[in-house]
């Protein structure tokens, strides 16, 4: 297990190495010359080329590579170009709100998912399996963008129950402000978790020990709880630990409309400046994160189901 | 012969599920909107002025006009040719890379599953919605550039669970059983084990094809969309400026138009995967 | 039955979170619509940074908050420059006990006084090679020395700052003298920027790459930490010197209660809150909820706001809200790029300009409120005169067809699809769908090209584009700002992405910038406006109005075009918003 772990810790040096790839070509082909924007809408010829030198834009490409690299491996993310804060500063201080919102959220509507799932399962091809997974299905058929414009609206502004945007840190305000967003947030993560949590669910039921379970005379809710969770939890846990990185990365619409100081916006904000320092710092983490969380979820995977041997 | 019988009865088991039928009728009709929409007859005139700016839903005007006066029902049928467009080319460049990258490594491993876990790793690690951004504007801004960012973002997920699915597969007894009596990789690969994760492809697909045309939304909110051709998600953009002055038709239309095609997408990738899983055969 | 219980007492608990209002302090509540990048006056490129950094940080001068045309008045200095007969050398005075803030970068934390070494020193810092102000252009060939100094330290491993530059004397303690290369009329509108506001030294040494987030400045508030969040509170500076509302300004300022305040002591609340919220939206939200004292309306709530493009909402009178409709110093435009050999054809410019529904286009964006740009200087600033009218502006289809088939395109024919350049924006794709839509008419086929601001900007610098969309706002009150946008030597990267090109222009241009503020300078410019207007170098769009809001406990508040300082003279009445609160 041990040296399990140890290889794909090891393993995260290609993919790092790959991700840098991706994200250097991908932006140094996006990002152009950032000089432009840099220097404002006054700057003189002269002025953008020592900006050039100073970025190390005029460096070879691969040296600018390395540089990718180099800050994949170290952390050292460098300064942003647009705010000249320096990049991991700004992520420590953007972590907060984000996680604040998502982690709720995402924990909330994992449980809320599962729960609905199991009663969907138990009910199986009854009335009442049906009218949830419509209603949840109904649920993430509607564009995130109109939830947020018409629940801000309603419910923030008409009925007054929320703060309409904003942020603040202190317990428990910070609930009034987190709480609209984190709702539109589980009505657009239930519908895809209940149709994925069912649809493992049920394949787990028409098993063969299921049959045996249920002729010894066990009632269905033991068997749904004992034997078929215990399975299905395998790609359960796979799918809800995948997405844990992607929290990092907050929600860019919502922590947008609702004036979030989050990751997400920042990252947005860095798209629309052009500051490839902070998309890089951005991708890298979540790659990281992604490693670390995949790898968890596999250790998670072996410890449920003994069949699966590491090797 | 065996999995001809299998589609044979899972249309037979479809065409008893009035929902799924219904689904499959709303899928037909947008399909069909859309590809009368693409050889220009109908909508074609979405550009013309039909009344006032701003004009609320009336019988002259379904849906109502938009900022210039257009309709919005005309440029409604004209986004969902964009939409169902998105959808299907996302779909057709994600399930073949996804699926046999996947099949492929699941089955084979070694160093197989090594570089293909390694391309999607490094591929699903970079944030989504940086691809997507990325890829649009390095292609240059249009259509085709959503296409491909969608396909490109869109095959990891698939691959993966092919990948898992495979693995479990390959260990259950039914393929053990097959190689013992002298099956080759591919016929157990093929013949075996893909039918029974058949409904990993499908379901994921009915997914994405929601995730492609919300994407749709979201790059028009970014101003990355379709450009000079009325989407949905360009309307919903323009929606989210207006819906406080009281001009809501274009955030309606586009939501409903948006919520019918989903929703049927869903139900009928549910139903599928009901009537194909060769699992529940007979119960 | 249980879950239901639960979820109502979920939801009270969420309810009950909110913050109660606070009626006791003077807070003033604000709206931000962009994020601010930090707290360094040199890169302070945006009027959003510029309304931030102007609470904590001052100039040598500052706008009259009142008075109207704009008036430069001494702020930091002690009155206004003694300038030389040749209009070369300007010899500055400061204010006698002038405090920095409290900061840890002081000795023993107390802030010092404000003396002529810091202004040379933060006119060297804009002028430093290593930080890449964005403020730069302001100076850049103006002082005697500056631009050798700056050379030098270009290759240097560590910028100099003891050297002394002949154009930037200090006399005594607290007096600068300023000597220019030549004749830069505009230069104490310069100083009056947030660019050449005042920082210490010490404070930039002491906090190094964090001094962006640690102002010290000289200001009426102060803010000890800049985090990166949506919400910036400032609270007075307790140490702020005797400065005094103004006890006059325009003519009428006192019936509008503007002079109530004349005489006491600024700044006028104990905090100020700022929201960045970008989305227009929850912007408009929060003021109507009274989170906000004052907004800037979002265009898209004009008509919810205003009736018929004049008067209030009733729900909105009621709570005593006040509008407030200010023309804007700004020019919007669709500049062609004259590099690209299809505009040397000045026919094909005016058929277009005359194809484009100007009234239309008012309407739809702008409510009918905004001026018809006739040419490039706005109403407001010397060189516009009312009666002059660019005859191809007019929107006229025949005219336009005429021209065009005079052009060589009868009809459009012959002419390639024309992509225009926008930011992405849901307004600026708008307002190409409609030019697109009306120059259809003649036969001309219009594309959207959609970028980020990066984007945009690059492919102006770098003159790939056709034709690109924007608007120009005023640095500072002077029409040279303007006109400037069409001066040759300014072809990109500079200011004139156009590349426009005009020699007759250039010359006189020249002559115009060297004069003073004066009747024969506006002479020159109002020929220079009217000469170029007729020649349709850009396709010229519209001045634009701005509207605010304000709440009725919001006093002293008055449109101004340079507001980085106006947030001092505001006051709020506690008993007025008492009394209303219950109205929301």
């Amino acid at each position: 297990m041990t040296k399990y772990i140890i290889r794909r810790l090891l393993y995260m040096i290609p993919v790092l190495l790959g991700v840098s790839l991706i994200i250097f070509i991908l932006f140094k082909l996006v990002s152009g010359d950032p000089t432009a924007v840099l220097l404002g809408k006054n700057a003189t010829a002269k002025q953008m080329a020592d900006l050039r030198e100073q970025l190390g834009l005029n460096k070879s490409l691969w040296l600018q590579y390395l540089d990718v690299v180099k800050s994949a491996f170290t952390f050292d993310f460098g300064y942003s170009w647009s705010t000249k804060q320096e990049i991991s500063k700004m992520i420590l201080q953007g972590a907060y709100p984000s996680l604040c919102l998502s982690v709720p959220a995402f924990v909330i509507s994992t449980v809320l998912s599962l729960l609905i799932s199991l009663v969907v399962a138990y009910y199986r091809g009854k009335g009442i399996d049906l009218f949830i997974r419509v209603f949840c299905i109904a649920g993430m058929s509607i564009s995130a963008l109109a939830y947020i414009l018409f629940f801000q609206w309603f419910f923030a502004f008409k009925l007054g129950w929320f703060e309409i945007s904003g942020f603040e840190a202190e317990f428990p305000f910070v609930i009034s402000y987190i709480a609209l967003p984190a709702i539109i947030w589980i009505v657009l993560s239930i519908g895809p978790d209940v149709r994925f949590f069912r649809t493992v669910i049920l394949d787990e039921i028409y098993q063969d020990y299921v049959r045996t379970a249920r002729a010894k005379g066990l009632p269905e809710v033991t068997i749904l709880l004992r034997h078929v969770l215990r399975n299905a939890l395998i790609p359960i846990i796979t799918y809800v630990v995948i997405q844990i990185p992607s929290l990092i990365l907050g929600a860019l619409l919502l922590e947008n409309f609702f004036s979030i100081p989050g990751l997400g916006g920042m990252t947005l904000n860095a798209l629309n400046s052009s500051d490839f320092p902070v998309m890089k710092a951005m991708a890298i983490l979540s790659s990281v994160g992604y490693i670390i969380f995949g790898l968890l979820s596999d250790i998670l995977y072996t410890l449920a189901d003994p069949r699966i041997k590491f090797n | 012969m065996k999995s001809n019988s299998l589609w044979k009865d899972a249309f037979y088991r479809l065409s008893k599920d009035k929902l799924a039928l219904c689904a499959l009728f709303i899928v037909v009709i947008y399909f069909l909107v859309a590809v009368m929409s693409g050889a220009g007859w109908i909508a074609s005139s979405w550009s013309q002025e039909v009344g006032a700016s701003n004009l609320a839903p009336s019988l002259d005007h379904l849906f109502g006009t938009d900022i210039f006066g257009r309709s919005v029902f005309q440029k409604l049928i004209r986004g969902t040719q964009v939409a169902m467009s998105v959808g299907v080319a996302a779909a057709v460049i994600a399930i073949p890379i996804g699926v046999i990258l996947g099949a492929l490594a699941g089955y084979f491993g070694g160093w197989v599953d090594d570089f293909v876990t390694w391309l999607y790793t490094t591929f699903s690690s970079v944030p989504n919605i940086m691809l997507l951004i990325s890829i649009t504007l390095i292609l240059g801004k249009g259509i085709f550039s959503v296409y491909v960012a969608l396909g490109a973002t869109s095959w990891v997920n698939l691959c993966r669970l092919i990948r898992g699915e495979v693995m479990k597969h390959k260990e259950r007894e039914y393929v053990q059983a097959a190689g013992a009596i002298g099956g080759g990789h591919f016929r157990k690969l093929f013949r075996h084990i893909l039918p029974n994760v058949g409904h990993i492809i499908i379901i994921n697909t009915s997914m994405q094809f929601q995730v492609a045309i919300k994407s749709e939304v979201i790059l028009s909110y970014l101003g990355l969309g379709v450009q000079g051709e009325p989407s949905w998600g360009t309307m919903i953009d323009d929606a989210k400026l207006e819906l406080v002055r009281g001009v809501w038709w274009q955030l309606a239309g586009a939501t409903i138009a948006m919520f019918l095609i989903l929703l049927a997408f869903n139900i009928l990738g549910d139903a599928l995967r009901d009537a194909l899983d060769p699992k529940l055969k007979g119960k | 039955m249980k879950a239901a219980v639960l979820l109502i007492g979920l939801l009270c608990l969420i309810i009950s979170c909110s913050k109660d209002r606070n009626f006791d302090e003077r807070e003033l509540h604000l709206i931000s619509p962009e994020k601010i990048a930090g707290f360094d006056p040199i890169q302070a490129s945006d009027m959003y940074s510029g309304n931030e950094i102007g609470k904590v940080y001052e100039g040598l001068f500052e706008f009259h908050p009142l008075k109207r045309p704009y008036e430069l008045m001494p702020n930091l200095a002690d009155a206004l420059p003694s300038v030389s007969a040749d209009g070369l050398t300007y010899t500055i005075k400061l204010k006698q006990g002038v405090l920095f803030h409290d900061s840890p970068a002081f000795k023993e934390g107390k802030g010092r006084e404000l003396k002529a070494d810091d202004v040379i020193y933060s006119i060297k810092r804009l002028a430093d090679p290593k930080l890449q102000a964005k403020g730069w252009w302001l100076l850049d060939d103006k002082i005697i020395g500056l631009n050798e100094w700056r050379e030098k330290n270009v290759a240097a491993p560590a910028t100099t700052y003891d050297e002394e530059i002949e154009g930037l004397k200090k006399i005594d303690a607290l007096t600068v003298a300023f000597k220019l290369k030549k004749p830069y009329p505009q230069f104490l509108y310069a100083l009056a920027m947030p660019y050449a506001f005042i920082v210490p030294k010490e404070a930039v040494e002491h906090f190094g790459k964090e001094f962006l987030n640690h102002p010290v400045g000289t200001g009426p508030f102060i803010l000890p930490v800049f985090q990166q969040s949506n919400r910036i509170v400032y609270t007075k500076n307790p140490t702020f010197r005797e400065k005094l509302y103004p006890s006059e300004g325009e003519e009428g300022d006192d019936k509008r209660g503007l002079l109530a305040d004349a005489g006491k002591k600024i700044p006028l609340v104990d905090k100020i809150i700022v929201d960045i919220i970008v989305e227009s939206q929850p912007k408009w939200l929060s003021f109507q909820k009274a989170r906000a004292d004052l907004l800037e309306i979002p265009k898209d709530n004009f008509d919810s706001a205003v009736l018929g493009g004049k008067e209030l909402a009733p729900e909105l009178k009621s709570k005593g809200i006040r509008l407030f409709a200010n023309a804007q110093l700004d020019v919007t435009f669709f500049a062609f790029n004259h590099d690209d050999p299809l505009f040397k054809n000045k026919k094909l410019r005016q058929a277009m300009s005359m194809a484009w529904d100007r009234g239309e286009a008012n309407k739809l964006f702008y409510n009918s409120a905004a001026v018809e740009a006739q040419s490039v200087i706005p109403p407001g600033l010397g060189g516009y005169r009312k009666e002059f009218r660019n005859p191809f502006i007019k929107y006229d289809l025949d005219m336009a067809k005429k021209l065009l088939a005079e052009a060589g395109y009868p009809n459009g024919k012959g002419l390639p699809a024309i992509t225009i350049q926008t930011r992405n924006e849901t307004v600026s794709r708008q307002i190409i769908e409609h030019f697109a839509k009306n120059l259809e008419k003649i036969g001309i086929t219009i594309k959207v090209g959609m970028n980020t601001w990066p984007e945009l900007v690059n492919k102006v610098t770098k003159r790939q584009h056709q034709m690109y969309t924007m608007a120009w706002g005023a640095d500072y009150p002077d029409a040279e700002n303007f006109l400037g946008l069409l001066y040759c030597p300014n072809a990109s990267p500079g200011s004139n992405g156009s590349n426009y090109c005009n020699q007759d222009f250039d010359t006189l241009f020249k002559t115009a910038t060297l004069l003073q503020d004066g009747p024969e300078r506006s002479a020159f410019y109002e020929k220079l406006n009217e000469t170029v207007a007729v020649d349709s170098p850009w396709i010229f769009g519209f001045h634009r109005t701005k509207f605010y809001l304000s709440q009725a406990w919001l006093k002293n508040f008055k449109f101004m075009e340079f507001n980085h300082s106006q947030f001092q003279y505001l006051n709020v009445d506690l008993e007025v918003k008492k009394e209303l609160s219950k109205k929301f």
